[in-house]
């Protein structure tokens, strides 16, 4: 006999004595959809984090300065600043032009027996003395490349003002009122643009759902539309975008489903709006600035929303999701046009460092627990992983897991 | 979604669903609620684009090869699990016997692998499909495919000293000078 034939042999005779499916399986799988409890799904390929849709990278410098909001000094920077014993970090972690901004510990706090908040405590960087100091005003803070200023929006969502917040004295230096509530903060790529998400209610809010021991998100999604601001000005419009009878509760078999946190953000040019559309056909969703839903633009075909490192700042590659197969843990890096793979260290891209080289999340060499990640710096093309944090400690969800904001700086 | 098509979901999960539960449950290595899991995740999918899709078994069948290829967390979570214990072998031993106890050695070495491994093993020697359909579905090279045939089988007689005596597979004769590099668990 053949190993083959064994395989073949075995498969068969295992499969063979397999119990028929249960009972009821068709309603199981359609009070899933009409509970709208599909997280694994939308978490499918990414940790079940929110996405943190900053601005990441290199920008392509803008001739007109008149609107930017980075320091005039900004001059490339290639060194790298590790802190491979901190977790979290407590002293400025960067590589190159890109750097740790800020992070946040998330934690659910509850409000009433049956409804909680997903909250979020930032730590934002002291740029005078390097280190990263606890705050607790902010519910969403957003950095502008440049790290001289970050929009912010206080702790009860939705907002009804966004703050310009002065990275190097602490201070607000300008609130812009929104007249539709605002959950969720992106700066565009050059830092000229804010586009902010608006939500009826709390897109942070977490419920019990009927025979679940845990919090899980509100269905459906309270998203409404998004602002594009000018960041100089203060000025935009609000877009409307609406769910859709895909997204009606009562609709078993709709297609629309959004996560209760599903934020905008600007394509790397600027000239597009997105956001991902997990249940949708091609997974995401694409809008001009003023709203109206047009077809992927060709060079944006390849984005995933829960990849948080996006576009390389030249625009010619896009950060994939988990590979797995060269390495134990690795991501593809696609080409933006042709959609060509390489496979590249680190279990999750989280931001680009240059046009070749990107921060992600990765375990040790030989990690059992796919939870316990450090920051790491990884280039396309190297076997090189330099490691920038120390490890997290704990599985997804549990309390006291930081999460990255990064920026250019 | 109308009434219809409701019905037309139903239907096909009432009549499919133990079916794609033998595949579900292969590719995650025999371990039962791992396969419901799957089944239930790609049924879940598929619900979402009933009204657009032509061939629901085979859409249904892609997500369940893909997903668990994808699902790469699912190498780690894998659950124990527990395979009848073989008999002692020995002189005397019916051949009946004999092969009945190199079957689960073979059902608890496949369930070693990992998910990929297995997905291509399931793929080729379950469902008896050409490398070019497996390439297909899984969204990746023909020499891919033969590549992690090969490696599957040869990890399979690693993980199996058991397996030794058994004469190669025709993917194990033939040279493949395009083997991709494929995780080997160790």
């Amino acid at each position: 006999m053949n190993v083959d034939e064994l395989v073949r042999d075995a498969l068969r005779e295992q499969a063979a004595e397999q119990a028929p499916a249960g009972a009821g399986l068709a309603d199981r799988v359609l009070a899933v959809r009409r509970r709208r409890r599909t997280r694994r799904i939308a978490a499918l390929a990414a940790a079940t984090v929110a996405v943190v849709a900053v601005a990441v990278a290199v920008p392509v410098l803008d001739s007109d300065r008149g609107n930017d909001v980075r320091p005039a000094d900004v001059v490339p920077k290639t060194e790298v600043t590790a802190h491979p014993d901190q977790s979290p970090p407590r002293d400025l972690i960067a590589a190159g032009n890109t750097a740790l901004a800020a992070y946040y510990i998330p934690k659910t706090v509850k409000k009433t027996s049956d409804t909680a908040v997903y909250q979020r405590t930032y730590w934002l960087l002291n740029q005078k003395t390097g280190t990263y100091e606890k705050t607790t005003k902010w519910s969403w803070v957003a950095v502008a490349p440049g790290m001289k200023t970050a929009a912010v929006l206080e702790q009860d969502l939705p907002a009804s003002r966004i703050g310009l917040l002065d990275l190097t004295t602490g201070k607000v230096e300008r609130w812009i009122p929104v007249d539709h509530g605002v959950g969720g903060l992106a700066f565009s790529r050059d830092g000229s643009k804010l586009v902010a998400t608006t939500y009826g209610e709390n897109p942070d809010l977490r419920v019990k759902m009927e025979g679940s021991d845990g919090w899980d998100q509100k269905q459906p999604s309270s998203r409404t539309g998004f602002h594009v601001l000018d960041v100089a000005s203060g000025k935009g419009s609000w877009s409307e975008v609406a769910l859709g009878s895909e997204n009606d509760p009562d609709e078993p078999m709709g297609g629309g489903f959004l996560n209760s946190r599903q934020d905008f953000a600007l394509t790397g040019d600027g000239t597009h709006v997105w956001a991902g559309h997990p249940m949708g056909d091609i997974g995401k969703q694409f809008f001009d600035l003023s709203g109206a839903e047009v077809s992927v633009p060709a060079k944006d075909k390849y984005l995933e929303w829960y990849v948080e490192a996006g576009k390389s700042p030249d625009g010619r590659l896009v950060a994939g999701q988990f590979a797995g197969e060269k390495w134990k843990t690795s991501s593809w890096v696609v080409d933006a046009v042709t959609g060509k793979r390489t496979e590249v260290h680190g279990q999750q891209l989280l931001a680009w460092v240059g046009n070749s080289s990107l921060v992600a999340w990765d375990i040790a060499k030989g990690g059992k627990n796919e939870f316990h990640q450090r920051l790491v710096l990884v280039t396309i093309g190297s076997d090189k992983i330099v490691p920038l944090s120390d490890f997290r400690k704990g599985s997804d969800g549990d309390a006291g897991r930081w999460e990255p904001v990064f920026a250019e700086r | 979604m109308n009434a219809e098509r409701l019905d037309s979901f139903r239907e096909f999960v009432d009549t499919r669903s133990s079916a794609l539960l033998k595949t579900a449950v292969l590719l995650c290595g025999g371990d039962q609620h791992a396969g419901e899991d799957l089944l239930q995740t790609a049924l879940v999918k598929a619900a979402g684009r009933w009204q657009r899709i032509d061939e629901p078994e085979a859409y249904v069948r892609r997500i369940l090869y893909r997903q668990q290829v994808s699902r790469w967390r699912l190498k780690w979570r894998r659950r124990e699990v527990s395979v009848a214990e073989p008999p002692e072998a020995g002189t005397g031993v019916a051949d009946a016997a004999a092969a009945a106890e190199l079957r689960l050695v073979m059902r608890e070495a496949l369930s070693r692998l990992t998910a990929r491994q297995r997905t291509v093993l399931v793929l080729r020697y379950f469902e008896d499909l050409p490398e070019a359909d497996v390439a297909r579905l899984l969204g990746c090279t023909v020499g891919t495919v033969r590549s992690t045939t090969h490696r599957s089988l040869a990890r399979l007689r690693s993980l199996a000293p058991e397996l030794a005596a058994l004469g190669p597979a025709d993917a194990e004769r033939r040279s493949a000078p395009d083997y991709a590099p494929v995780e080997v668990r160790p």
